[in-house]
C-alpha cells in the first residue's frame, strides 16, 4: 500500500475533476452529508459517517427518463456521458453497489446502468469507526473491505493509505502523490456479526407466522427503508405525455407500498402490512439469495437509523435465530 | 429481444383491425412497423399506450394468424387502448414469460376452463388443439361468463363447436334470453365430471375462479401436475428486474404465467 498524505489531497482531487466529475460525500448543512458533485475540493469529507441516500442513484437515479417517443422523430434516449470518479464509499455502499449489479446487469442487461457502472470508478473509503446500527460484518465484509471498489483508501494519521484494485482504480491514483507507505494498516472498529446463513436456513418455515403481523402493526408503510436502502432496487415505470408524444421515466419504488401489487381490476394478492414487511425481508434473505447467491442487505444500518417507528432488521433476524419468532 | 439492444424500447406497431368481443373486451390486431415477435401460446407481451402507460397482456392468437389481444377495458392503460382504433399507433415488446408445454399434452384429453377475460390465453391453445386434432384427444371447452354479451370471441363459437365439446354457462342470473346454464365455472365442473385419466385441465379467470376449479378438479382425482393455469400479476418490466409480481421466489413474468397446481402449491405466497 502506498500513502497519500492530506497534504497531497487536494492536487489529486483537482486532477480527478479534470478528468471526469467527481461525486464525493460532502456536508449540505451541519450533520447532512449527501453524495454530491463537488465543485471545490475542500468541500469534501472523507471524515463522515454516513449519507442518508446511499450512492445508488448515482447508476439508478430516483427518477429518469428512460425514453421520449413522439411519432414524428420516434425515440430520443437520454444521452449517458463523460466519465466519474465516486469517491469515499464505504464497503458496505460498495457492496450495495456490486449487489445491485446483479439485476441490472443480468440479461437482459439495462443499458443506462450498464453504461453508467462502465463510466464510473468507485474509489472506497475504510471506516474508521463504527456506528451502533453498522452489521456488514454479517455479509462477508468489513470497515476496512476493500473488496467492491476500484481503489480504497484507509485513514491513518496525517493522510491515507492507498491500494488500487481495478485498472480502472490504477489509473484514477495515477495523478496522485504517493509515498511508500512504512505506516501498517489500522486494525479495524468491531462490528458485530449475525449468521444470517443460519437465518436463511429457517425462514422458509416462519413464513406464516404470526410474528410477521406484530412486526407489521407499527409499519407506516413510509417506505423510508427501501428509498434508503442500498439494495432495494423496486422500480415503476410511467408515462407522461409530452406536446406530440409521450416521456418514459422510471423511479424508484417499494414493495411496502399498499398500491404496489394491486391490479386494475382492485384484486390485490397482498393485501396486509404484515405481507408486505414479509415480503421484503424474505427477498433480502431469501429470493435474493436463491436468485444471486449473495444477501440483498449491506448491513449498513440506514434501515434501522431512519425507519421512524425503530422497526430494526437486526432484531429480526436475531429473533428469528433466538426461536421468537416461531408460531407458538 | 437482441442482444445489445435496450430491452425497455418498444417495438412500433400499427393497429390494423380493432373487433368489439363484449361491451368491454376488443381484440386488437396489430402489425409491426419493423421487427419482429416469435412467441409461443402462454407467453405475454408489453404493449405502451405512449403517454398513458404499459400493461402487460397475453397472445390471444397463434403465431400463424397474427398478432392479436383481447383487452378488457379495466384501468387506465387499457381504456387508452380502447379509445384508438385502426391506424393509430402502440408500442410492444416481449414475448415475456414461459409457455404452454403443448408437445407434453399431446395425446392426452383436454379440458379448457376460462372465466370472463380468462379467455384470452386459452384461445390460441383451442385454436391449437382443434387444428391438430389427431394429435390430441378430447377437446372439452368449458367457458363461462356474467352475461350472454360478456362471452368474449362468441363469432367463433360455432368452430369451436364443430372441434370440441363447447359448454357455456352464465352467472348470475337473469338474463331472459339465454336458455343455457346458469351456473359458476367451478359449478360446471363439478357438474360435467371430466374423468382425470389421461387428461389435463387448463384453466384462466379470476383468481377466485381459478382457486375453486383447482379444488373441483382435485375432488374429481386430478393431480396437482395434471392441473395448469396461467396467472396474472401487477407488472412493470417483464424481465424480472422491478419487483411487482414475485409470489414467494417466483417472478410470474419469468417462471410463469403458466404453472401447474403441482408448482403453485410449492409458491409460498398467495397469487
Amino acid at each position: 500500500m502506498k500513502f497519500l498524505s492530506n497534504g497531497n489531497l487536494r492536487g489529486w482531487l483537482e486532477s480527478l475533476m479534470g478528468m471526469g466529475s467527481l461525486i464525493a460525500p460532502v456536508d449540505l448543512e451541519p450533520g447532512l452529508t449527501l453524495f454530491s458533485q463537488v465543485r471545490d475540493p475542500g468541500e469534501v469529507n472523507l471524515e463522515y459517517e454516513i449519507t442518508p441516500i446511499p450512492p445508488k442513484d448515482l447508476f439508478f437515479p430516483s427518477s429518469e427518463a428512460l425514453f421520449r417517443f413522439s411519432p414524428s422523430r420516434g425515440y430520443e434516449i437520454p444521452r449517458i456521458e463523460g466519465e466519474t470518479f465516486l469517491l469515499g464509499v464505504h464497503p458496505c455502499d460498495a457492496l450495495g453497489i456490486r449487489l445491485m449489479d446483479f439485476p441490472f446487469l443480468s440479461p437482459p442487461a439495462d443499458p443506462r446502468y450498464e453504461e453508467r457502472r462502465r463510466r464510473t470508478t468507485i474509489i472506497g473509503l475504510g471506516c474508521v469507526k463504527a456506528r451502533p446500527e453498522c452489521f456488514c460484518t454479517s455479509f462477508g465484509i468489513g470497515p476496512l473491505d476493500p473488496s467492491n471498489a476500484d481503489a480504497f483508501l484507509v485513514p491513518v494519521p496525517g493522510g491515507f493509505l492507498v491500494e488500487a484494485k481495478t485498472g480502472k482504480g490504477a489509473r484514477a491514483l495515477a495523478s496522485a502523490k504517493l509515498k511508500e507507505a512504512s505506516i501498517p494498516i489500522p486494525k479495524p472498529p468491531e462490528v458485530s456479526a449475525i449468521d444470517v446463513e443460519a437465518v436463511r436456513k429457517v425462514a422458509l418455515s416462519l413464513f406464516d407466522s404470526p410474528y410477521w403481523g406484530r412486526l407489521a402493526d407499527r409499519c407506516l408503510s413510509c417506505k423510508v427503508c427501501a428509498y434508503v436502502c442500498p439494495s432495494c432496487y423496486c422500480f415503476d415505470i410511467r408515462d407522461y405525455p409530452t406536446r406530440d408524444g409521450a416521456e418514459r421515466v422510471r423511479s424508484w419504488d417499494s414493495c411496502q407500498s399498499p398500491l404496489f401489487t394491486r391490479q386494475a381490476s382492485g384484486y390485490d394478492p397482498r393485501q396486509t402490512k404484515a405481507s408486505r414487511l414479509r415480503n421484503r425481508f424474505y427477498h433480502k434473505f431469501s429470493y435474493f439469495p436463491d436468485e444471486f447467491g449473495a444477501f440483498g442487505c449491506t448491513g449498513c444500518g440506514r434501515c434501522v437509523r431512519y425507519c421512524p417507528v425503530n422497526i430494526d432488521i437486526r432484531e429480526t433476524l436475531s429473533a428469528i435465530l433466538r426461536g421468537e419468532a416461531r408460531i407458538a | 429481444m437482441p442482444s445489445g439492444s435496450d430491452p425497455f424500447l418498444p417495438l412500433l406497431a400499427e393497429i390494423s383491425e380493432v373487433r368489439d368481443l363484449t361491451p368491454d373486451i376488443k381484440l386488437f390486431k396489430l402489425n409491426l412497423r419493423e421487427g419482429r415477435i416469435d412467441y409461443r401460446p402462454g407467453q405475454f407481451a408489453i404493449i405502451s399506450a405512449f403517454g398513458v402507460g404499459e400493461a402487460p397482456f397475453t397472445f390471444a392468437s397463434l403465431p400463424e394468424e397474427g398478432l392479436e389481444f383481447a383487452i378488457r377495458k379495466m384501468g387506465t392503460v387499457t381504456s387508452a387502448l380502447h379509445d384508438l382504433g385502426p391506424g393509430d399507433l402502440v408500442g410492444i415488446r416481449g414475448p415475456y414469460g414461459n409457455a404452454f408445454p403443448l408437445e407434453e399434452y399431446k395425446g392426452k384429453d383436454i379440458i379448457i376452463i376460462g372465466g370472463g377475460i380468462g379467455i384470452a390465453p386459452l384461445r390460441p391453445l383451442i385454436h391449437w388443439f382443434i387444428k391438430r386434432k389427431g394429435d390430441y384427444g378430447d377437446l372439452l371447452i368449458i367457458y363461462g361468463a356474467r352475461t350472454p354479451r360478456d362471452f368474449a370471441f362468441s363469432h367463433e363459437f360455432e368452430d369451436w363447436a364443430r372441434g370440441a365439446r363447447l359448454e357455456l354457462a352464465i352467472d348470475p342470473p337473469g338474463a331472459p334470453e339465454w336458455k343455457g346454464r346458469v351456473a359458476l365455472v367451478p359449478a360446471v365442473v363439478k357438474e360435467l365430471k371430466p374423468s382425470p385419466r389421461g387428461s389435463i385441465a387448463i384453466t384462466c379467470g379470476p383468481p377466485i375462479m381459478i382457486h375453486y376449479v383447482i379444488q373441483e378438479l382435485k375432488a374429481l382425482g386430478f393431480s396437482p401436475g395434471q392441473i395448469v393455469t396461467t396467472l396474472e400479476a401487477k407488472m412493470k418490466c417483464g424481465m424480472g428486474k422491478c419487483m411487482r409480481c414475485n409470489v414467494g421466489n417466483k417472478y410470474v413474468c419469468k417462471d410463469g404465467p403458466v404453472f401447474t397446481v403441482e408448482q403453485i402449491s410449492q409458491l409460498l405466497e398467495e397469487f
